[in-house]
């Protein structure tokens, strides 16, 4: 999976997508009502709604990294302010493609309202500051999901003018899913797996996160979803409080790691309970087996927020 | 002279000598708020100076160089160490410089102008430490500091404009200095509360060891001991935060203030934990010779030392555990064990500080899998351990604490080896000193009594 | 830190000078002081008249003139005779070969219309010879007449200016160190506020200084309660006069202390009088830091003032303890310890009320009267050594400790003094200085009065 099937067409974008209309365009009633009250849908049954995934990649060339915008990420992440590009980076460099693929009017998922369920990013080669970059990005893998249905937008990052066939430097795989819609050929819902309890280790350290993160985070990586940036905007959508993103808390998991990730590295993320903001969850770093285990909960609930693991790769 | 040694290449080079410690001088340390309030880190190290010239007699004295620092600093006290000593009764030839390791501050300018001194750089030299919890700098917001910058920066009347219109209302907040782990966002007190939990420590000991530092410290005083060691400032005589009068009644009735947050036992009170403390202290070191000249006493040799630190932010240990790796290493390297120890310093950043690095030493799982030994290091004896109170009692002022401690026990060393000779024992006297910093940082080194 | 006298200020500048002449209202004068005066300046400002007959007085005027070969340093226009109109600063009286009350008389009369032309800051100082119970009458008549008289005149004099004697055994000549430091003591500005006192030289030891303005280069000195006031005065004097000086105060004086230390260039020792090993610390100190201890000031004190029928044991038992048990106890550690044998010099802080009395001060007195008792009992055990032991009783001096005091006391106690002003740390540290340089080695268990010739007592 990780090479874009031959048979996609290709769509070459001139500039990245601007991401500010999306939302707009989605609309907040929209939004509100996928979040709240989610849309029992089922998809490639009755109605005009397609079945399957478009068969199409987005593809952006030689993007040339802005240092000035790689250094405000880092800054905010807490990541050192080097040449090499953080895994986290080029999953926001590489996001207006995967964001475009899902506001197309042939997408058959509700835009607004997906859950992010989980991340599975590799590092494979360094990007550094310098290096022309060609993106693509595409969806695959629409599958059940037991409260619905989950896609992987799949983007990748090559040095500009490699083959589409050559191994990507960046490969990751975002996980959505869009609760309430389902397959044609789902049969009622999946049985739930029981809810994994969490048992709270001893931490290793705290994130002080303040109201503005999410307007912060929304500023450099251009996702202005409004349920990350103001308590009245999130109210509208559902939410008591505005929530942090979740790649930026999973970007601070990556950062915590630190210099021991190496160059190439392995950086998978599954996202629990949303982090409200403002607020302190706990965190313990440790190491794992062949790398390291970050874990981030409320420590006052004892909620689980993320499990994240990087791994050093070769 | 130092004894040299002629190289095969190019000039005689000297080997190394005896740094031996001649005295201190340190001023009494305030609770946060309170004698020295108004007073900065520059005002404190001055008069810490003062005091160990008059002590020693050094007005108009061109010393090796004077070597001192502080954790919260001002920017504006770039050159602190050097404006003291200009401020100072000290000849204005007297070289200085600033030196920062967190807590370890104090112990590591004792080590830098040792090592000077041993190396024939220097003759003589000050080894100091300060800080303020009460005058702390306090920046601007970031946004300003930003916006400030780019205004600094504009050269047209738009380009001003556009620099001051990204200031927003929040960002005319002030800035206080956070005393935090940048890497883990834990205080301290919070990080100390992790290693005692999954160490284990119980309240009652802890609680124990703060009563004890209490009364050791106010004996000491009682005795006379510090006459030599401390001089009054701003009316201060003694340490503000002693409590001679405390009880494990008293210290028991104190409410948990640290790791209540982190879901650990909560163990550490405001009883057993240092607070935020104002203060200076000031160690003169000096070669035999330079001492012998100025009709000086060595109190004690610096020996050794050596730093350690620890991966905190992975969780591979706690944040204040870097000595308990430093001083097996230090005790291997000079063929000693913890028995040949007359006193041992631990500073008391917290009573479970203490408590965790014994703890440590005397497990022997700990010792073999982590610190490489055949067994476990060993038991300190309590009545060798902060024999004359610790920072629990006389407070910590970051920077100042090494040099409380290391002329507090030279001191010591030198009384007990006199007291040794009197009875006929004539055997080397040592004390181990073992400082812990944030950062994950440890300092320890070793001194004998001259 | 000293209070100021600001009716001595109000007497002696613009219309309220004018004022307080015109009402008769007594009017002090300030004072001729060394440290007012500028480096070099000569021990008085104008001719020196010396009366009497005999070979004492011509030996004093010789040695005055510094026509004498081994008398450097002292180069005054010493005359012999009273001209009309001359203004003289000094007169000597030299009165040691009176035989009889009547030879008092030519020279007596003679200073009289001196004194009206006496130049401000004048100085009258005789020598003379004591009277004792084994001389014939008349001689003893003659010698204590001087006494009399000297204080007369003192009382008589104005504007700063003072009358004092110096006694000299019979043994010793007039031209021994003793006297000589001492004339020139009591000629100088550094006896401001020593007005009306007779001063005894009763041996010959003693020795002149190669530097009359630094007499004590070379000497180590303690000098205890250093911290302030009085003790501070007399670290910088004895510090000016060459002194190496360890500055000794309690521990709770240690700020002050440093800087005392820092200011005179010497040690701090913190370091509480009373402790059982004051007196072996001390030594050590002096020993290792500056390898010899010469001169020791007992001038630390402290007062715990109350009536006796309200005297409580904590008060009376602590004035006594570091007022004279510590003195004692420090003395005896200093003294058997063999280390002090060149010419050592003791000089204790006493106090007028130790002499004359002071109500509510009882155990204060008992101290200071102590102190007396004590110097001259150990004088003698110094004296094989060259040694002295002296004591200085300040009269009302403008301290910390006299601005307490209540206002209208204070000002009545400034004035009950021929000086009629109170004096300052300065000048009770000059006496000092005197007392503990070498010069001074045959005045021997004496008591210094510096009062401005105080009404109170002797």
């Amino acid at each position: 999976m990780s090479a874009p099937d031959p048979a996609r067409s290709e769509e070459r974008l001139a500039t990245s997508p601007a991401l500010g209309g999306l939302y707009a365009r989605a609309g907040l009633a929209a939004a509100r009502d996928a979040v709240t009250a989610p849309v029992r849908r089922v998809l490639g049954g009755t109605g005009d709604e397609p079945a399957d995934l478009p068969v199409r990649t987005l593809r952006l060339d030689d993007l040339r990294p802005d240092p000035a915008h790689l250094t405000a990420y880092q800054h905010l992440l807490g990541e050192p302010a080097a040449d090499a590009l953080p895994a986290g980076y080029l999953h926001v460099l590489a996001f207006p493609l995967t964001t475009a693929l899902l506001v197309r009017p042939d997408f058959p998922l509700p835009a607004l309202g997906m859950v992010h369920l989980s991340n599975r990013v590799e590092l494979r080669e360094p990007v550094r500051l310098g290096d022309r970059l060609d993106i693509r990005a595409w969806a695959q893998d629409l599958r059940p999901h037991p409260t619905g249905t989950q896609v992987d937008l799949v983007a990748e990052v090559r040095r500009h003018g490699a083959a589409s066939g050559s191994p990507a430097a960046w490969h990751g795989v975002s996980t959505y899913l869009a609760r309430g819609v389902r397959l044609g050929d789902q049969a009622g819902d999946t049985a739930r797996p029981a809810r994994e309890r969490f048992e709270a280790p001893l931490p290793t350290g705290r994130w002080a996160l303040d109201a503005g993160v999410g307007r912060r985070y929304a500023a450099v990586s251009g996702d202005a979803n409004p349920i990350h940036l103001h308590p009245l905007s999130a109210r509208a959508l559902g939410f008591p409080r505005a929530i942090a993103h979740g790649m930026y808390t999973a970007a601070r998991a990556l950062a915590d790691v630190g210099a021991r990730r190496g160059d190439t590295y392995a950086w998978d993320v599954d996202f629990a309970a949303p982090v409200l903001l403002p607020s302190t969850p706990v965190v313990r770093v440790a190491p794992a087996d062949d790398g390291w285990d970050v874990t981030a909960w409320d420590a006052r609930r004892g909620r689980l927020h993320l499990r994240t693991r990087v791994r050093p790769l070769g | 002279m130092a004894p040299t040694t002629s190289g095969p290449h190019g000039p005689e080079t000297p080997t190394t000598r005896r740094a031996v410690v001649v005295g201190g001088n340190r001023i009494p340390f305030a609770r946060a708020g309170g004698a020295y309030a108004r007073v900065s880190n520059l005002d404190m190290l001055t008069a810490a100076l003062d005091g160990l010239v008059a002590r020693f007699g050094l007005q108009d004295e061109v010393l090796g160089e004077v070597v001192a620092g502080a954790v919260l600093k001002h920017s504006r006290d770039f050159n602190m160490t050097r404006e003291a000593v200009l401020g100072s009764p000290l000849s204005a030839r007297t070289p200085a410089y600033d030196l920062q390791q967190a807590c370890a501050t104090g112990l590591e300018a004792v080590v830098s102008v040792a090592n000077k001194i041993r190396l024939g750089q220097v003759e003589s030299g000050v080894a100091g430490g300060v800080d303020s919890a009460s005058d702390v700098p306090i920046a601007v917001s970031e946004g300003l500091r930003r916006t400030l910058l780019t205004l600094a920066r504009a050269k047209t009347v738009p380009q001003r404009l556009k620099a001051a219109a990204a200031l927003r209302p929040g960002d005319l907040k002030p800035a206080t200095p956070r005393t935090d782990e940048p890497r883990t966002g834990l205080s301290m007190g919070e990080h100390q509360a992790l290693t005692t939990a999954q160490w284990g420590i119980t309240r009652e000991a802890q609680d124990e060891i703060a009563l004890t530092s209490h009364q050791r410290l106010a004996a000491a005083y009682d005795a006379g001991f510090f006459d030599d060691l401390v001089t009054p400032y701003r009316g201060l005589v003694r340490d503000q935060n002693l409590r001679a009068d405390t009880s494990l009644e008293k210290l028991a009735k104190l409410k948990p203030a640290f790791g209540t947050r982190l879901d650990t036992p909560a163990t550490m009170t405001a009883g057993n934990s240092t607070p935020l403390t104002d203060g200076a202290s000031t160690v003169l070191l000096a070669s035999d010779d330079w001492a012998q000249a100025h009709g000086l006493t060595p109190l004690a040799a610096v020996v050794d030392a050596e730093t350690a630190a620890v991966d905190f932010v992975h969780g591979e240990d706690g944040l204040l555990m870097a000595p308990v790796f430093a001083v097996p290493r230090l005790l291997a390297r000079q063929g000693l064990t913890l028995e040949d120890l007359d006193y041992v310093e631990i500073h008391e950043a917290f009573a479970s500080t203490v408590l965790t690095t014994l703890a440590a030493w005397e497990d022997k799982e700990f010792c073999v899998t982590r610190l490489g030994l055949d067994d476990a290091l060993g038991t300190v004896d309590r009545d060798r351990l902060n024999v004359h109170g610790s920072s629990l009692a006389a407070g910590h002022p970051f920077a100042a604490t090494g040099g409380r401690i290391v002329a507090t026990v030279a001191t010591a060393l030198h009384r007990r080896r006199a007291e040794l000779l009197a009875a006929g024992e004539d055997r080397p006297v040592r004390a181990l000193v073992s400082v812990c910093a944030a950062g994950g940082l440890g300092v320890a080194a070793i001194l004998e009594a001259a | 830190m000293t209070s100021t006298d600001r009716y001595l200020d109000l007497v002696n500048s613009g219309v309220t000078q004018k004022i307080a002449k015109q009402l008769g209202l007594p009017r002090p004068a300030r004072l001729r002081r060394a440290a007012d005066r500028r480096p070099g300046a000569p021990l008085v400002d104008g001719p020196v008249l010396v009366l009497g007959d005999g070979p004492d007085a011509d030996a004093l005027a010789q040695l005055l003139s510094g026509t004498s070969p081994d008398r450097k340093g002292w180069d005054l226009d010493v005359r012999r005779h009273a001209a009309e109109g001359t203004r003289f600063a000094a007169v000597v009286l030299a009165l040691s070969e009176v035989q009889h009350p009547g030879d008092l008389a030519a020279p007596l009369l003679a200073l009289g219309p001196v004194l009206k032309t006496l130049a401000p800051g004048g100085r009258v100082v005789s020598v003379s010879r004591p009277a004792r119970p084994d001389h014939a009458p008349a001689l003893a008549a003659a010698r204590q007449g001087v006494d009399g008289t000297v204080r007369s005149v003192a009382k008589e004099l104005r504007a700063g200016s003072t009358a004092n004697g110096v006694v000299v055994a019979d043994d010793v000549p007039v031209t021994a160190p003793g006297v000589l430091g001492a004339l020139r003591f009591l000629l100088s500005a550094r006896s401001a506020y020593v007005d009306g006192q007779l001063l005894a030289v009763d041996s010959a030891a003693g020795s002149l200084p190669a530097d009359w303005d630094r007499p004590l280069d070379g000497r180590v000195a303690v000098v205890t309660g250093a911290a302030r006031g009085i003790g501070a005065a007399i670290a910088e004097t004895l510090a000016r006069d060459g002194a190496t000086v360890v500055a000794v105060d309690v521990p709770a004086a240690g700020e002050a202390l440093a800087a005392v230390a820092n200011r005179v260039h010497g040690t701090a020792l913190q370091l509480d009088v009373t402790a059982e090993d004051a007196g072996a610390r001390l030594l050590e100190h002096a020993l290792t830091r500056h390898g010899r201890l010469d001169v020791v000031v007992h001038n630390a004190g402290i007062t715990r003032d109350k009536l006796l029928a309200n005297m409580t044991p904590d008060r009376w038992e602590a004035v006594l303890a570091v007022n004279i048990a510590a003195q004692l106890r420090i003395n005896e550690a200093l003294l058997t310890s063999g280390d002090l044998t060149d010419a050592p010099r003791i000089v204790a802080l006493a106090s007028t009320s130790g002499i004359a009395g002071n109500r509510g001060q009882s155990n204060y007195a008992a101290s200071k009267g102590g102190v007396i008792g004590m110097v001259q009992a150990t004088a003698p055990l110094l004296a094989p050594f060259g040694g002295t032991a002296n004591a200085v009783a300040p009269g009302f001096i403008e301290t910390d400790m006299t601005a307490r005091m209540p206002t209208l006391t204070r000002q009545v106690a400034r004035r009950l003094s021929s000086l009629q002003q109170g004096g300052l740390p300065v000048d009770v540290a000059e006496a000092v200085a005197f007392l503990a340089s070498p010069p001074a080695g045959g005045v021997v268990g004496q008591v210094l009065r510096v009062c401005g010739q105080n009404m109170v007592g002797r």
